[in-house]
């Protein structure tokens, strides 16, 4: 199981955790993770240290992040730069997390990141 | 160098920097002057890898970063300052970096400091910074993004009872 932290702007986060839970059902080691005005990098690593610390049996943690160069991604980026069993994906999107929690159970944390950016790039069409 | 923005944000570039200001700006290069992410292998990496499409940024101490300005090698570039404090921009101006206005944008708020808006927090030694930042004639602006409307950083402080 690769643990999930989705990491944006305001309630974003949370919202599409929710979303996501109404199509798929409630998931285990799944954490939405809010940044909000005044705060900064301090406040990010306080929280994602502690989504890290409750983490489970999982294998890997894979970051979902709202914006690339975004506060919520910078801070994730220092942190999974260090780690093997880490990585962050940005475009944040309903499609990409639903992809991701079809995956994540049974496969390595870079099989669960490529499919975080195939469901999140193919969600993305037009209708005509 | 011309200077286009001037910015202390204790974020540097995030979101609202790479999005945002660096459009409105219409700067071609960031630097972002701090001594300690200077230092720092793993941020300064990662603050160049996150500069927008089209801008190039550069990680520099502040002494590095008014030896900069004053090259004239570098005559061709619109450029974006980020500072994490007031007291890092005063450095600059004493260094001789002309800048007329300063945008305040991002100050956390952490124990000793004082709220002064939403996302504004300072301190002591912040006031003085920015006391000696009016006194030199630079304007001391509080907005978040370039649509909100302008605050006077001073008439902030002198509200809250800081001057």
């Amino acid at each position: 199981m690769i643990g999930i932290i989705v990491a944006a702007h305001e309630a974003y986060a949370l919202e599409l955790v929710k979303a996501a839970e109404l199509i798929a059902g409630a998931q285990p080691q799944v954490i939405p993770i809010s940044f909000v005005p005044g705060e900064n990098q301090k406040n990010l690593f306080e929280k994602y240290n502690a989504a890290l610390n409750s983490f489970t049996d999982v294998t890997g943690v894979l970051f979902l992040c709202d914006l690339f160069g975004g506060s919520p991604f910078n801070a994730a980026g220092l942190l999974a730069a260090q780690r093997v069993d880490m990585d962050v994906v940005t475009g944040l999107n309903l499609p990409m997390l639903l992809g991701v929690y079809e995956v994540r159970s049974n496969r390595q944390l870079q099989e669960v990141v490529k499919a975080a950016i195939l469901a999140g790039i193919a969600g993305v069409r037009s209708l005509k | 160098m011309e200077i286009v923005l001037a910015r202390i944000d204790d974020r540097l570039i995030h979101g609202q920097v790479a999005s945002t200001w660096s459009r409105d700006s219409g700067c071609n290069h960031i630097i972002v002057a701090n001594d300690g992410v200077a230092q720092d292998e793993l941020r300064r990496t990662l603050l160049i890898q996150v500069a927008p499409p089209g801008v190039k940024s550069h990680v520099l101490s502040v002494e590095k970063a008014i030896h900069a300005y004053q090259n004239p090698k570098y005559v061709n570039f619109k450029t974006f300052f980020l500072f994490s404090s007031p007291a890092d921009a005063y450095r600059m101006v004493e260094g001789g970096v002309a800048l007329k206005s300063i945008n305040v944008g991002g100050m956390a708020f952490t124990s000793g400091k004082q709220q002064i808006t939403k996302a504004v927090s300072v301190n002591t030694e912040d006031v003085n910074a920015f006391k000696k930042l009016h006194e030199r004639g630079i304007v001391l602006e509080v907005r978040q993004v370039p649509s909100n409307s302008k605050q006077d950083l001073m008439e902030l402080l002198q509200k809250e009872g800081l001057l």
